[in-house]
């Protein structure tokens, strides 16, 4: 199996799966035969025009769906073959979801949907608190507004630092900015990116193209088939095609963090150096007092 | 039936052929088409068999069966044969058909009366009188504890030793008589004849006729009333359901709304929603409503079997229900839909539209320090959407409110039963009643063999007689129980005032006092027979101080003291006795043997007595237990169908917490503890408003229904614990019914589906 840095073992593996749904006596393969690894801090994107099985697997490999047949290993365990309680820590464990319409809890202000996370991981992450998380992703004027009381992005923001609140090492993320316009989406896409950074392993589901190119690797899938998986198209020049012609400079400084950032990564990866981490978040932050985002795009 | 009936006073006979000459010579005579007249005298009836034991107080009539000249009230026979065919002296009679079918007496059979008589009856008939039997107490559909004996007149003088007499005349009149003034006629005839009072009644003072026809109404309006409540509770229903389903198209209307659909063509879908399902339910209702009342008239044809019995269909009452059933569930829909349209279709349209605006009451917790987010999720939830937490709490609260108002009616049955049984047992449960069939002196043979008999150890000679009492304008009919005010075998106690002195005093019952308006201290005016010959009785007033309230919550019970009986010439005469059996002497024994005294009409241990008020509201315990028990289902299910409704608009809450591994009991104890919320304020409301509809009902409407016993209202504890029990166990289980549903989740799906 082809492993792009070659030196981490896989933190996910998913060897000949199939997902087969019966709608009477017609049968859809949503996936089909699908192997795939994934190292430990990558940040990947799955890439596919619509039908072609993308959400079904990042279902099957956050254990909400089971696959028809083949193996699922995640951290070295076969999720395929657990229980429903096994399945169920397994997922209160490992993995964290962003959902494209976010599915934060109405009835809890941003601060509580956060706190969720912190709770539903029965750890406390990097010993932040959901206070603290609400202000990585930006959000800390709007601690106490309810989800109906926050734009899409917000909303996103507040979905992502639940995620991250939950300290889990994989992020699974379907459509994240799916919903929100091309600024909101850099911003969100950015704060996953600098996820990958801090050792989590990142997986965005997208059929934009755009989004692709600032992934460390790109799986593409047609018709529940793996067409094409590796560096994204460009990814070096296709940075700048992420900007309106109108806004290129601006958005260049974005997509210059964004590039620091990857490069860095590339760097790092292997090490698993903790205070490489520590630095190139450093250097994000930095990154960011010089050029607000928002600033940036407006 | 009878136009007018002539009842000399009690203890009154007259001669039969003096008293039919006394009227036909009065003025007025021609009125008069038919006259019937009659001995009625109190007895005991022992129908018992091999198989059973049944002694049972009961009256003889003996009426002239010879010519339909002469009869008034018929005899509809329904079983063996009448008594037309038997010679007038002949040992026979026909049983009463209520008490020969209660006890599944045979058409044909024989009967001990008390001083040990026996005769034969040949068959069992339905008199008007008695479509309703009534006790001289007053007991209501008494048929357990009445027999009433028809015989021929000369065989019911010859049993009873009285040739000639007779006490009671039937009479019909023709179209034009003024029953007025024919009263006064006879009463004069009857008093220049042998110095004898006369009471007179029309089938309006019967009380099986008011039972029929009066109180028809007064039933027909317990009866709405108690529809009414039904109804409330399904158009809240219906009002639930509509709000939720509206509110979850709240979303697809506000786009519709956005596109620019006009309201009024948004308005129609769930409209024509609601037509539908009106229009279903109200076939459906309709098809129930013709069994339900079928089973209703069958259950009221054997609880009051009368010779002819029609249950036509009723296509108003019928179309009245279709018009409600179709009408309410719109109204119900119409008005959340406007609410809907109202709404800015932005609003309706972002997520969490079900949320209120500006979060409800939310933000009162929101700034709360954050931790176990889960231990307060539940309280949130309610907050931000208190609308939709108030349907659900309201929903149970109606459910919660028909259970109390029913369970709470058979709990005041049961403590006013209790209240009654304290009384009337005090320290001396043995005790037993003995009615004379006469006036005997206190120190005659016959009043010697009963209280000197070994099977008692002590006895109270006592009177009882009819009377009315009279304050301002308001009369009110009384059994006057002359009792020892002093006995250390029984006496009535005092719920306020005190017993009587020297002056003549009573004590009355609070409802009776309440009605006359008057109070301990108060002079009321007391209508009595008073003994005017050997055998002949009128009626007399006397002011008579009321010194002391009685707590027997019976209208008509009036106690005096026995030594007042001057006032009615009584003095020394006795017609009633209370006794205790003696030592290891059964209340069955004293019954046998006193049974076989002369002069003993009926023996009765007094726990009998209460079978009055078992029988006055025994009809009501038996509707109510059966409604009870469409209350807890119905109850149940309201509860349930809220709650359920709940979880399902939680299911994207829960598929959340589960993609985020939440353990199914944590998700679970969310679920729970909302519902409980919810669940127990639900209840606590439904208990207020319970009570509230409690006593309305108990004094606006069974005040009417049954006026003649006072009711305690009272909800007891386990009333309140079933409540509770039924709001907490529904809670608790409807998430847990749910749960298989909740762990069989498709996760994906629910979360990839839009709100
Ligand atoms: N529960 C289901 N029952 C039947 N078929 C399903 C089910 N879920 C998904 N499918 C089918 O599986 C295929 C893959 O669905 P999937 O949701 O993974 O697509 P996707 O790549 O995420 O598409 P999109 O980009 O539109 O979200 C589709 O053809 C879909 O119709
Ligand atoms: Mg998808």
């Amino acid at each position: 199996m082809e492993n792009r840095t070659g030196i981490r073992h896989s933190i996910i593996e998913l060897e000949q799966i199939s997902k087969r749904y019966r709608m009477g006596d017609v049968g859809v393969a949503a996936l089909d035969n699908v192997s795939l690894c994934v190292a430990p801090g990558e940040f990947l994107v799955v890439l596919g025009p619509s039908g072609s099985g993308k959400t079904t697997l990042l279902n099957l490999i956050g254990a909400l769906d089971t696959a028809s047949s083949g193996d699922i290993c995640i951290a070295g365990q076969n999720i395929t073959r657990m229980n429903r309680a096994q399945r169920f820590r397994y997922r209160r464990e490992m993995v964290s979801f962003i959902f494209q319409s976010f599915n934060l809890f109405p009835g809890l202000s941003a601060l509580d949907n956060v706190q969720f996370g912190v709770e539903s991981a029965e750890r406390k992450p990097n010993g932040m608190t959901a206070r603290e998380m609400l202000e990585r992703v930006g959000l800390d004027h709007r601690l106490h507004h309810f989800p109906h009381q926050l734009s899409g992005g917000e909303q996103q923001r507040v979905a992502i630092a639940r995620a991250l609140a939950t300290g889990n090492p994989i992020l699974l993320a379907d459509e994240p900015t799916g919903e929100l316009d091309f600024k909101t989406g850099i911003q969100i896409l950015e704060l996953l990116h600098e996820q990958s950074h801090l050792d989590k392993t990142v997986i965005i589901v997208t059929h934009n193209r755009e989004i692709a190119r600032v992934a460390d690797r790109v799986v593409e899938l047609s018709s529940g088939h793996i067409v094409r998986d590796g560096v994204p198209d460009n990814h070096k020049t296709a940075i700048a095609d992420l900007s309106w012609e109108e806004a290129r400079d601006e958005t260049m400084a974005i997509v210059d963090a964004l590039v620091l950032a990857r490069l860095a990564s590339a760097m790092a990866a292997g090490r698993g150096d903790c205070a490489d981490h520590r630095a190139r978040h450093r250097h994000l932050q930095r990154t960011h007092q010089h050029v607000p985002l928002a600033a940036a795009v407006e | 039936m009878y136009d007018l009936r002539l009842s000399l006073t009690q203890g009154s006979y007259l001669d039969q052929t003096e008293l039919l000459n006394a009227v036909s010579s009065i003025d007025h005579a021609d009125w008069i088409t038919a006259t019937e007249p009659r001995l009625i005298l109190p007895t005991l009836v022992d129908a018992s068999s091999a198989a059973q034991s049944v002694i049972v107080p009961g009256r003889l009539i003996g009426t002239d069966t010879g010519s339909a000249q002469t009869r008034v009230n018929d005899l509809y026979i329904t079983g063996g044969h009448g008594l037309e065919g038997e010679p007038a002296d002949a040992p026979v009679a026909v049983l009463e058909h209520k008490f020969a079918a209660f006890y599944e007496l045979p058409p044909q059979g024989d009967i001990r009366l008390s001083g040990d008589r026996s005769l034969r009856y040949v068959g069992t008939g339905l008199s008007p009188e008695y479509f309703v039997v009534f006790t001289d107490e007053g007991g209501m559909m008494a048929e357990a504890n009445f027999a009433v004996v028809f015989l021929s007149l000369q065989t019911a003088q010859t049993l009873v030793e009285r040739p000639g007499m007779v006490n009671d005349v039937l009479f019909t009149l023709a179209a034009d008589a003024d029953s007025d003034t024919l009263r006064a006629e006879l009463a004069v005839a009857v008093d220049e004849l042998a110095n004898v009072g006369a009471s007179f009644m029309v089938p309006q003072d019967d009380p099986a006729y008011n039972m029929l026809y009066e109180d028809i109404a007064k039933d027909e309006l317990f009866w709405r009333a108690m529809a009414y409540l039904f109804l409330a509770g399904a158009v809240f229903g219906a009002f639930n359901l509509a709000t939720r389903l509206v509110e979850a198209q709240r979303r697809e209307i506000g786009i519709q709304m956005a596109l620019g659909v006009m309201p009024r063509w948004i308005a129609i879908r769930p409209l024509l929603v609601a037509v539908q399902i009106a229009v279903l339910g109200v076939v459906f209702g309709l098809i129930i409503g013709v069994f339900v009342g079928d089973a209703f008239g069958d259950l009221l044809q054997t609880m009051m079997p009368l010779p002819i019995s029609l249950q036509p269909f009723q296509p108003r009452i019928f179309l009245e229900a279709a018009a409600l059933g179709i009408a309410l569930p719109l109204l119900a829909t119409l008005f959340p839909v406007l609410r809907a349209l109202r709404v800015e279709p932005v609003d309706a349209i972002r997520t969490g539209h079900l949320v209120a605006k500006g979060g409800g009451f939310a933000p009162l917790l929101a700034r709360r320090a954050s931790s176990r987010v889960l231990t307060w999720m539940p309280l949130r939830n309610l907050l931000c959407a208190p609308r939709r937490a108030l349907l659900t709490l309201l929903g149970i609260a109606a459910a919660i409110t028909l259970l109390v108002l029913i369970m709470g009616m058979l709990d005041s049955f049961a403590v006013t039963l209790d209240q009654a049984r304290v009384e009337l047992l005090q320290a001396n449960p043995e005790r037993m009643l003995v009615q004379l069939n006469f006036f005997y002196p206190e120190n005659s043979p016959i009043i010697a063999n009963i209280s000197q008999s070994p099977v008692v150890s002590g006895a109270d000679a006592s009177l009882k007689l009819g009377g009315y009492m009279i304050h301002d304008d308001t009369t009110v009919e009384t059994l006057l129980d002359m009792v020892d005010m002093t006995s250390t075998l029984w006496r009535p106690s005092l719920a306020s005032g005190s017993y009587p002195g020297e002056r003549p005093g009573v004590l009355i019952s609070a409802i009776a006092a309440r009605d006359l308006g008057v109070q301990p201290g108060d002079t009321i005016t007391l209508r009595h027979p008073q003994r005017t010959g050997l055998l002949s009785y009128g009626w007399a007033e006397s002011e008579v101080e009321v010194s002391g309230i009685h707590p027997l919550p019976l209208r008509f019970q009036t106690y005096m003291d026995f030594r007042q009986a001057e006032m009615m010439g009584l003095a020394g005469l006795v017609n009633a006795l209370q006794v205790t059996p003696a030592p290891g002497v059964t209340q069955d024994q004293v019954q046998q043997a006193l049974f076989d005294q002369f002069g003993v009409a009926s023996v009765q241990p007094v726990s009998a007595v209460i079978r009055v008020f078992e029988d006055l509201i025994g009809e009501f315990v038996a509707i109510f237990s059966v409604m009870q028990v469409a209350a807890v289902i119905l109850a149940v299910l309201i509860a349930y169908n809220s709650t359920s409704i709940n979880i399902d608009e939680r299911r994207r809450d829960m598929a959340t917490m589960f993609a985020f591994g939440t353990r199914v009991r944590t998700a679970l104890r969310v679920e729970i503890v909302e519902h409980l919320l919810t669940s127990i304020f639900g209840t606590a409301l439904g208990c207020v408003l319970g009570f509230a509809f409690l006593v309305v009902l108990l004094t606006q409407v069974f005040d009417v229904v049954i006026p003649d016993i006072e009711m305690t209202i009272t909800v007891q504890p386990l009333t309140l614990l079933v409540a509770l029990v039924i709001g907490v166990l529904v809670a608790v289980l409807t998430p847990i019914l749910n749960l298989r549903k909740l762990i069989g989740m498709d996760i994906p799906s629910t979360l990839r589906v839009m709100e």
